[in-house]
């Protein structure tokens, strides 16, 4: 971001650029850059807007919140802003930086298109020729610009750098890249520290996956509730409130028991990884950093890590009361499965506190009588605890 | 103002989205015949995550990218199935990604949708939008999720 790129005198004739922009754009750049593209024809000038909503405003460049506290607007302000100075376009240097460097971007597509585009529409042509009438006085105060057929490129160099247009649009590329890079580090939460590209997009990289997880996670949840309720023709449609105070919880229900009876021929293991962390998630929350989503989804993979430390943090401890919660029912549906899970705890955390554990889970074992109603408890203490 | 602007799109998203996504729940609640067994299991919740990417892009329309994508993928996913996947697996095996950025941006190409078309910067800008679409959508399925169980 160097403000001189841009000289105040010579950012007026970025119109007729915009022209050959909107004109173009149908043809030229088909669905990638359509949100970018709207945007920077909204900031530019009042005629290119005037195109872009005479077109139904197809790019939905309102729909962005990128830079478009120009283009909010209608288009009459638009217009009035036309009027009202050069100086308070010339300051969004953003906007002709992008369209010079879409004018690279597509340097020889427009060469082939140009041609025939002017015959194609001639809506569009009206519109030309009334910009073209009301900047050329413009135009011609302008220094640095090749002959008015070609490409605008409307950036300066500062001293010191690169004048050709190569690189002149490859560093109005980067300056573009970099403020969206920018949004994004705003966009995403803990993103804001991190410095350098690389680590920004893996940062991003790993939020949205994280996300993607969730709804994945969400969605198996919600088919577990939503199965239920299907079974269950009282409870169809949207459960009154005061259902919450009966003993029967939904949680309970989707980690409880019953969903393991109804498995007993699938590997259990791996049904109760996806179980957990299931509730890794539910007890997490959901606005989670990417990092604490990481590990979660490493440890959601390694039981032992939940069932042994106690010590760290209330998050283990919750997993505790989860696996004691789980381990019951398994051993009430299939009796072979139990010593598996147990191994599984020992080999991945040798700290593991096994008196505790054990004891912890002989206990509910001895409830198993009441084993789901425990559970739903145990369960429901969960969500106080994560609610607190 | 810019700020304003943003809530209150992703508002009517989440509004449309959440409409959409609640229709679909409810229907499949009434067709579906709640059988055991994992693989019905993982199959409907499947289908219910497809539910909820495709609401969500017929929330947002098709004035996104990303958005178009997902319902050009839907429309297409009854026809050629299997043909899709099987050629996606092999570009997957045969390409070997650059180091650096360039990889890290093929990264983010395979996770939002259509993005294997773009360039950078719009490739940035779409991510932008989507995050903050699959945010709400992450959002709004808790609350569901939530009403649903208590």
């Amino acid at each position: 971001m160097d403000p001189p790129l841009v000289s105040e005198s010579s950012f007026s004739a970025a119109n007729p650029a915009a022209y050959s922009l909107a004109e173009l754009w149908p043809f030229g750049g088909s669905e990638p850059g359509t949100g970018s593209l709207g945007l920077r024809m909204g900031n530019l000038g009042p005629n290119p807007n005037g195109f872009a909503e005479s077109s139904g405003n197809r790019d939905g460049s309102a729909e962005e919140s990128t830079v478009t506290e120009q283009s909010g607007g209608g288009g009459g302000s638009r217009k009035k802003r036309k009027e009202v100075s050069s100086e308070d376009e010339s300051s969004k240097m953003v906007s002709t930086s992008s369209a010079n460097d879409l004018l690279s971007e597509s340097n020889g597509k427009r060469m082939k298109v140009a041609g025939s585009c002017d015959d194609n529409d001639g809506s569009k042509a009206e519109v030309e020729a009334s910009s073209a009438a009301d900047n050329k006085p413009a135009e011609g105060s302008t220094q640095p610009s090749e002959p008015p057929k070609q490409d605008y490129i409307h950036v300066r160099a500062r001293r010191g750098q690169a004048t050709d247009s190569h690189s002149l649009a490859e560093r109005a590329r980067r300056e573009k890249i970099s403020e969206r890079m920018k949004i994004l580090q705003d966009l995403v939460p803990g993103c804001n520290k991190v410095i350098g590209k690389a680590l920004v997009l893996d940062e991003i990289i790993n939020y949205i996956q994280s996300l993607q997880r969730q709804v994945e996670f969400l969605s198996m949840k919600l088919e577990a509730v939503n199965s239920r309720m299907g079974m269950n023709p009282v409870m169809d449609g949207f459960p009154p409130k005061d259902l919450g105070s009966q003993p029967f919880d939904a949680s309970g229900m989707i980690l409880g028991s019953q969903a393991m009876r109804e498995y007993p021929q699938s590997s259990q293991l791996e049904w109760l990884h996806m179980q957990l962390g299931a509730l890794s998630f539910d007890a997490s929350g959901m606005m989670f950093g990417s990092q604490a989503m990481r590990e979660y989804a490493q440890s959601s993979t390694k039981m032992a890590a939940y069932a042994g430390n106690e010590r760290t943090f209330a998050g283990v401890t919750l997993k505790f009361k989860f696996d004691v919660l789980v381990i019951p029912s398994l051993l009430r549906s299939k009796k072979k499965s139990l010593p598996l899970t147990f191994e599984a705890g020992m080999q991945g955390n040798p700290l593991i506190d096994m008196d505790a554990f054990k004891s912890a889970t002989q206990k509910s074992c001895n409830e198993s009588g009441s084993a789901d109603r425990e559970g739903t408890g145990r369960s429901s203490n969960i969500r106080q605890q994560d609610s607190r | 103002m810019t700020q304003k602007g943003v809530t209150l799109n992703t508002n009517s998203h989440k509004i449309k989205f959440a409409r959409s996504f609640i229709r679909t729940l409810l229907k499949m609640r009434k067709n579906a015949p709640s059988s055991s067994s994992i693989e019905e299991i993982r199959k409907r919740s499947q289908r219910i995550k497809i539910a909820a990417y495709s609401s969500m892009a017929h929330a947002v329309g098709s004035r996104r990218a990303w958005s178009r994508a997902i319902l050009f993928k839907l429309r297409n996913r009854a026809r050629h199935h299997g043909m899709m996947r099987r050629r996606s697996m092999k570009k997957r095996v045969i390409k070997n990604d650059p180091p650096g950025d360039q990889s890290k941006a093929n990264k983010l190409r395979q996770l939002v949708p259509g993005g294997k078309a773009m360039d950078m910067c719009s490739l940035l800008e779409e991510t932008a939008h989507y995050i903050r679409c699959l945010s709400t959508q992450v959002k709004v399925m808790q609350t569901i999720a939530d009403h649903f169980s208590k």
